[in-house]
């Protein structure tokens, strides 16, 4: 791979072009973009029967549509393909511009290419979205927190559960390849910014207008069908509904041109010398990430379309009377929704891989077995999806060869252990903040790991299916090993994004919280599950009173757990300890840059002559 | 950066950036062609499970097996046309508009066919079963195709001798082109092929 580079240009800063990039931000996006929603909803509306459900999803969806669209033009996304479109190229200045050259903080509220800003962005939104669905979390518990409770109606109860669920997931999504995917990556391999910047800043924005989206859902009277949205139900629900309709849509477009973004930059533009065996792990992790994302989310974005028709139109995709099956949106959402569950933990493994080698200062125990790790989990994760289905009634006869494909992937995820556990060995872990989390994986991930198995064990299944034992199984694979790997890597890299080091002390005691209450409140669900609780329900038997109230407990720790480490990040970003340029000694090249990150990242780009994981072998 | 210092704009060479870029489509293409293949799966799942006998619609209206070849005929038109371009550079002029117009006819014929759908049930305005509903699907997502195909065939016309860029990588950008335009009627092809499959 030919990394070539040379200066086309080399002038004074310029001011900035007096063009129409520059009078645009947030703001104006804002603007056109509640034009064109209100403007569409208002005049779709002046011509339809709205007492017909049909009329009202189709202009309710409309409206929802045209407001990300509109937020895209207000805030300049459409003026770079519009000028490709007349022949009238950015000029370096433009491109200079949209890299917030210059602009100090208000390019964190503009459509800015700089792959730090669009990481920073993430980070942010991020946050913001697991403490929305982490507040939907706790209103959750405390409806649990005995029977006949009245905390909040059954209705909202499901609206909580579905929104919770889905703001989640999509959170989870991005939770690792969005910051550390955008801001740290490029600089791990060298390069000075993402493959396609203004791809960077499309994907940023398209997945910042279906928050509002998803968020009026709540205002639409929610939505009762989880996140899963099994039809018929979904076609049958009310008007919230088209907000879930539209988020997923929206959020799809979004990875797919990060997935495509992320994808392209790590293969085109290492650094010199930074063969494939050279690849810091996490960067390998995020990439499978995207990259399987790529072809697995657009079956979702099929289904969601569907539906979407079925409400407005009148198709009968899922309408048994007219031929459709509810099968269907099955099959399609799960052959999305099993690879997404990898989407989700690889990069978060990848992250607490990254951290295990700097801390116990050794080289990472067989980087091979983790890539064969890594892509084995990624390959068969294509082949299992209707292990959400045994008990559906279709095809009883696939149950067996479903059951043994999701068996077979203990088999690559043991690799990841042995990877994690063959750093560790007989190493002296320096026991700071990052490196707490990679005890709570490894103890969370076995839990979460095994009772999958027992999940995936067709005759297990027919019992516990739709128990609290599978939200509990899926809590301690998604938050337990996923996210507690996204707030390493917060721990992490915080001083490279931030300048500043992460409150050392409130880390801990958010961390503890955290996984104290963690193990309460799902080791509780596991009990109540295992006993028959069935999950999604607003109301439950006396029976599972203990169970249940162990668990809001936990809940509540965990809460105070969040929120003490939001502090702790909001506190140290504002006045943390001033953070040197490489406060772990690590190897990896985003530790050679200063704060702040350069424009360009880097004066002259970095070679490579070595793995990136060469502690206890002499220096160079 | 201060002010009072000069400041480097960085490109790589065009070469790299034009692999690059059809790097980038080509993912992109991927991920169309999983939302392609969702459609046809779900096509001949729904046509072999004929739930309630209700596949077909009822009155027997259904589109003719041709309908779907004769939107793909356009689509490989428009392909062939642009891969000759890149070929044969000095007629690239009269070949991207020959794409351009292929693709907006074939965008107007796709228009026309789902304005005169015969299978909407008349007074609910809904469509009779699952093959009306996977044949405007289809017909929807080729009608994607052809937008957005019409977009970059228009944009490669306008820009023509137009555009000031580096000559490497425009040619690079044509291939990148060239890639979308062979993947739309390859998808055309596939979808001309399922919905051939009516009963
Ligand atoms: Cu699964």
């Amino acid at each position: 791979m030919t990394t070539v580079e040379y200066q086309v240009s080399s002038r004074p800063v310029p001011n900035p072009a007096k063009s129409l990039i520059t009078k645009l931000h947030m703001g104006t996006g804002m603007v056109v973009g509640a034009i064109f929603a209100f403007g569409t909803y208002f005049w779709l509306r002046s011509g339809e029967d709205m007492t017909v459900a049909h009329n009202v999803n189709r202009v309710l969806l409309i409206s929802m549509f045209m407001w990300s669209f509109g937020f895209l033009i207000g805030i300049g996304a459409f003026i770079g393909p519009f000028r490709w479109l007349i022949g009238k190229d950015l000029t370096d200045e433009e491109q200079l511009f949209l890299a917030g050259d210059g602009q100090g903080v208000s390019r964190y509220f503009r459509y800015c290419t700089d792959h730090k800003v669009v990481g920073i962005q993430y980070l942010v939104g991020v946050m913001v979205m697991l403490g929305a669905g982490g507040t939907l979390a706790m209103m959750i518990r405390t409806n649990l927190l005995s029977p006949g409770s009245k905390f909040v109606t059954p209705v909202i109860y499901n609206s909580l559960v579905g929104l919770h669920g889905i703001t989640m997931i999509v959170a989870m999504i991005v939770v690792s390849t969005g910051p550390f995917g955008n801001f740290i990556l490029p600089i791990m391999i060298g390069a000075r910014d993402m493959a396609f910047p203004r791809l960077n800043a499309l994907s940023w924005w398209v997945l910042f207008t279906a928050i509002p989206v998803l968020c009026s859902a709540w205002f639409l009277g929610g939505i009762p069908t989880g996140w899963t949205a099994y039809a018929p139900l979904s076609v049958q629900a009310g008007p919230g509904m088209n907000a879930f309709i539209a988020t997923i849509i929206i959020f799809a477009i979004s990875t797919a041109v990060a997935g495509a973004n992320i994808t392209a930059t790590v293969v085109t533009m290492r650094a010199k010398g930074m063969k494939w065996n050279r690849v810091p792990i996490f960067v390998v992790g995020a990439t499978m990430s995207v990259a399987l994302a790529i072809p697995a989310f657009p079956t979702f974005m099929v289904s969601m379309i569907m539906t979407a028709l079925d409400r407005t139109v009148n198709t009968t995709f899922f309408d048994a009377n007219f031929g459709g099956s509810g099968w269907l949106y099955a099959h399609l959402f799960w052959i999305m929704g099993h690879p997404e569950v990898y989407v989700i933990l690889i990069p978060g493994v990848a992250i607490l891989m990254e951290i295990v080698p700097v801390f116990v200062r050794k080289p990472l125990f067989s980087y091979n077995a983790a890539i064969l790790g890594f892509a084995g989990i990624s390959g068969l994760s294509g082949l299992v999806w209707a292990h959400h289905m045994y008990m559906s009634g279709w095809l009883p006869l696939l149950n067996g060869p479903f059951m043994i494909t999701t068996e077979m992937i203990s088999v690559p995820t043991g690799l990841i252990f042995l990877v994690i556990l063959g750093t560790l060995w007989r190493g002296k872990p320096w026991m700071k903040l990052p490196m707490l989390s990679v005890y709570a994986f490894l103890w969370n991930m076995l839990i979460g790991g095994i009772t999958g198995v027992y999940l995936s064990d067709v005759p297990a299944d027919n019992y516990l299916h739709g128990s609290m034992y599978v939200t509990a199984h899926f809590h301690y694979t998604l938050m337990g090993a996923a996210l507690t790997g996204a707030i390493a890597g917060l721990a992490y890299w915080f001083p490279k994004m931030t300048g500043r080091m992460l409150h050392e002390k409130a880390g801990y005691t958010a961390f503890w919280f955290t996984q104290i209450g963690f193990q309460i409140l799902f080791l509780g669900m596991f009990i109540a599950g295992a006993e028959g609780q069935p999950r999604r329900v607003a109301d439950y038997a006396h029976t599972y009173a203990t169970s249940d109230r162990i668990s809001t407990i936990g809940a509540y720790l965990i809460g105070i757990g969040m929120i003490t480490l939001l502090w702790a990040v909001i506190h140290s970003w504002r006045k943390g300890d001033v953070a040197p340029q490489n406060p772990w000694g690590a190897k990896t090249l985003e530790w050679t840059v200063p704060f702040p990150v350069p424009l360009e990242n880097f004066d002259e780009l970095p070679v490579i002559t070595s793995d990136p994981y060469g502690y206890g072998r002499s220096e160079k | 950066m201060s002010a009072d210092t000069q400041f480097h704009v960085h490109h790589d060479s065009p070469e790299v950036r034009g692999r690059r870029e059809r790097l980038g489509v080509r993912l992109l293409i991927v991920a169309d062609g999983a939302f392609v293949f969702g459609l046809i799966f779900s096509y001949f799942y729904l046509r072999n499970l004929d739930a309630n006998g209700g596949w077909l619609p009822k009155g027997a209206h259904y589109m003719s097996a041709l309908s779907g070849w004769w939107t793909a005929v356009p689509l490989a038109i428009a392909a062939l046309a642009h891969r000759t371009g890149e070929r044969r550079r000095d007629s690239f002029k009269a070949l991207s508009i020959i794409t351009l117009v292929a693709l907006l006819a074939g965008a107007y014929y796709q228009w026309h066919q789902l304005a005169h759908m015969p299978f909407i049930v008349k007074d609910t305005g809904g469509f009779e079963g699952a093959y009306a509903s996977m044949w405007v699907l289809i017909a929807g997502a080729n009608m994607f195709h052809y937008l957005l195909g019409s977009f970059i065939a228009l944009g490669l016309v306008l820009r023509n001798g137009r555009a000031k860029v580096d000559a490497v990588l425009e040619t690079w950008r044509l291939r990148t082109a060239g890639s979308w335009f062979t993947w739309i009627a390859i998808s055309g092809v596939a979808c001309a092929i399922t919905t051939s499959f009516i009963h």
